[in-house]
């Protein structure tokens, strides 16, 4: 049984791009259509990782990212945080501070700026799933 | 000789008492009038059979004090001044002698009374002093000594009473004479002489007298100066104040960095302080003459000012300089009145140059801080078409190789679109970040509107959008940048047509453009009732690469209009309600708005 990945982007391309090239890496990969994803529709999706775009036009990633870490089936989830904005790694570190979360223990998370090489995402993946 | 001698005095008896010309009367110890000369009848009437009180003073009664009485009783001569009626009940003034008549027993049955009538001198005597006293000024009369003999009324009031004493140590307090004294110098010339001298009153306050001395009679060996000292210690005062305030006024108008110009009622320029040689570029020493100054403002400017009654105001003018030079000046004239008469005109100039400078260099630091922000807005675009693009290769390739015909179409057709993305981008990354500087001209606002009406008619009726323009009142041509505003416009509606296609309502939604005048302000508005904003989008709008649209958009259509209503003086509102639906208002107040190019 393959892995599931679950990829939250805005832009319908790059979630096809990311879910064709991880199904081709081995897993299996799924993207949400909806301008607004909501908690209930990423637990259905069971994921046992998430890529998730934080600047989206319908509702703030980081926001998503906030609501997954105090949901109890999500909470444990890897989440690889991503952005074409410079400064969107300080928003992240901010929004951990406010979660007041100890980087040593919890599930793998990272932040990683676009354009996303596809080797060092699939080393991402695989480092987390591990 | 001896006989005429003897026929004198032979005259002197028989004569004399009928022609002195006092009155001489004689009474007896009733007071009866028992002898009076043809004077005495002649001044006091009737007297035969009368007592004196009753001829002299009109009276019942013997007089109180009675002169006559204490003759009588002691014998003795007197002289005293009488007030009487004459024979025609005019109030009289005499001197009456008294002399008794003594019989060689020693009683003394008579008196023989001569009166002098002082009637006239007694009149100008009370006319002099009352001048001497009346007069608006102090008045003293000093002796050789320079003792103050006299001093009329206003003199005691200001000084006190000061008669006996040295005029130097009365007035100044000191003791002795004061170098260059009028007084002296007339006493020693016998002419008049002027001073001004400071003195204390009987307060002990400071008095500032113009002082004028004259010798008080004719004769060559006059005893008395006459001083006259007018007060001019408040004229002094006001002159002083005067003096202060031209000092400051000229002093403020040789520093001030506005030029000020003064005209006369002739025309002729009395003032043209340094800046204002400096902005007309005027060489020092030249003369201004009123024509040449009314050329270099602008054109009426001063027949303007002339006829106006109020200051005439133009903010932002120009003038020329002597060689020509246009400079940008806010412009302010106004007539000078004092009282009724016409005084001439006032300009005050200020040189608009180091503002305009200012406003150019802050435009252009706004222009490259919003191209700084534009460029790190646009690496975020940029680098999700990256993505896209190598997303559209990743598809062909790995459809080359596995022989999939549907993968390589999928990835030709992300290649393609994200393609023309780019060039999309870059084309409105261009527009906002070229910053072309509007030009203006004077059009019909309503035609702007209308145009772009008509522009977006059958694209809205195709997505079932009803797009209406609307016209309250009167709408007057405006200078606008046309194209520009046209830019702005577009954005707006095409935001608007974009927030009915958001909508999730059943009915058509509807776009209205709608132009009017309020507050001296042209206003286009674009209301729609599609989806409307929250609070946390209704913030960013304004914002660099701020997009509700996806990919759809690239974030700097509000922002561009934001700047271009901004260079048309103006401003831009927005009011929404989620689900209820958006107004944009652009607000060009006329007074603000650019001119166009060379009018002034």
């Amino acid at each position: 049984m393959p892995r599931k990945i679950l990829i939250i982007d805005d832009e319908p391309d790059i979630c096809a791009y990311l879910a064709a090239a991880l199904e081709d890496a081995g897993y299996s990969a799924c993207a949400l259509k909806e301008e607004k994803p909501t908690l209930a529709s990423i637990a259905r999706e069971k994921p046992d990782l998430v890529i998730l775009d934080i600047m989206m036009p319908g509702r703030s990633g980081l926001s998503i990212y906030r609501e997954m870490r105090s949901a109890p089936g999500l909470a444990g989830v890897p989440i690889i945080l991503v952005s074409g904005i410079q400064n969107a790694r300080g928003l992240v570190e901010a929004e951990k501070k406010r979660l007041d979360k100890d980087p040593e223990k919890g599930p793998p998370e990272i932040f990683v700026e676009k354009p996303i090489l596809l080797p060092h995402l699939l080393s991402l993946v695989e480092s987390f799933l591990r | 000789m001896r006989d005429r001698i003897i026929d004198l005095k032979q005259w002197i008896e028989e004569n004399l008492f009928s022609a002195m010309p006092m009155s001489i009367a004689v009474i007896d110890r009733d007071f009866n009038l028992v002898l009076a000369n043809p004077a005495f009848e002649e001044k006091f009437g009737d007297w035969q059979g009368r007592k004196c009180f009753s001829v002299y003073k009109d009276r019942d009664a013997l007089c109180p004090h009675c002169k006559g009485g204490e003759a009588f009783k002691d014998g003795l001569p007197r002289v005293n001044e009488e007030e009487g009626f004459d024979r025609h009940g005019l109030l009289t003034r005499y001197i009456k002698h008294t002399i008794p008549f003594r019989e060689k027993d020693g009683s003394i049955p008579f008196l023989l009374e001569i009166s002098t009538d002082i009637t006239e001198t007694e009149r100008i005597r009370q006319e002099h002093q009352l001048l001497f006293d009346q007069v608006p000024c102090n008045i003293l009369i000093l002796d050789r000594d320079l003792r103050i003999v006299r001093g009329n009324r206003r003199f005691s009031e200001t000084f006190g009473e000061l008669d006996g004493r040295y005029c130097f140590e009365a007035f100044k307090r000191i003791d002795q004479e004061c170098v260059d004294c009028p007084a002296r110098q007339t006493l020693s010339d016998g002419r008049v002489h002027q001073a001004h001298s400071v003195v204390l009153d009987k307060a002990g306050k400071q008095v500032h007298l113009q002082v004028t001395t004259a010798p008080l009679g004719l004769e060559k060996d006059f005893q008395h100066v006459m001083e006259m000292a007018v007060d001019v210690t408040h004229t002094l005062k006001l002159e002083e104040s005067l003096q202060a305030a031209l000092a400051m006024s000229h002093a403020m108008i040789a520093t001030s960095l506005d030029a000020h110009m003064v005209v006369d009622g002739a025309g002729r320029v009395k003032i043209f302080n340094p800046a204002a040689r400096n902005l007309f570029n005027v060489p020092p020493g030249h003369p201004m003459t009123g024509e040449e100054l009314s050329s270099m403002l602008p054109e009426d400017f001063m027949s303007m000012v002339a006829r106006a009654t109020a200051p005439v105001s133009l903010s932002d003018t120009f003038i020329s300089t002597t060689d020509d030079e246009k400079i940008p000046v806010r412009l302010v004239g106004m007539r000078l009145i004092g009282g009724t008469r016409d005084m001439g005109m006032a300009f005050t100039a200020q040189d608009l140059r180091p503002y305009k400078k200012l406003e150019a260099e802050k435009l252009t630091a706004e222009r490259l801080a919003a191209v700084g922000q534009t460029v790190a807005g646009l690496a975020h675009g940029v680098k999700n078409l990256i993505m896209a693009l190598e997303g559209g290769l990743y598809m062909l390739n790995s459809g080359l190789k596995a022989g999939k015909a549907d993968r390589m179409a999928q990835g030709m057709d992300m290649l393609t679109r994200n393609t023309e993305r780019i060039s999309v981008f870059i084309k409105e990354f261009l527009s906002f970040s070229k910053g072309r500087s509007i030009r203006v001209k004077p059009v019909d606002p309503v035609g702007i509107a209308l145009e772009l009406v008509d522009l977006y008619k059958a694209r809205a009726g195709e997505l079932d959008i009803e797009l209406t323009h609307e016209k309250t009142g009167e709408v007057l041509p405006a200078d606008l940048d046309a194209e520009a505003m046209h830019e702005c416009l577009t954005n707006l509606m095409a935001n608007a047509i974009d927030a009915c296609r958001m909508s999730d309502k059943k009915d058509p939604c509807h776009v209205t453009m709608n132009t009017y005048e309020k507050d001296g302000a042209l206003v286009f508005e674009v209301s729609d009732d599609g989806c409307g904003m929250d609070y946390e989008i209704k913030k960013k709008v304004f914002t660099n690469f701020f997009t509700t649209k996806g990919s759809g958009g690239t974030g700097l259509g509000l922002l561009t209009t934001k700047k271009i209503i901004q260079e048309h003086g103006g401003r831009i509102e927005m009011e929404s309600e989620l689900g209820e639906g958006t107004i944009f208002r652009i607000i060009l107040p006329r007074d603000r708005l650019p001119k166009p190019e060379g009018r002034s």
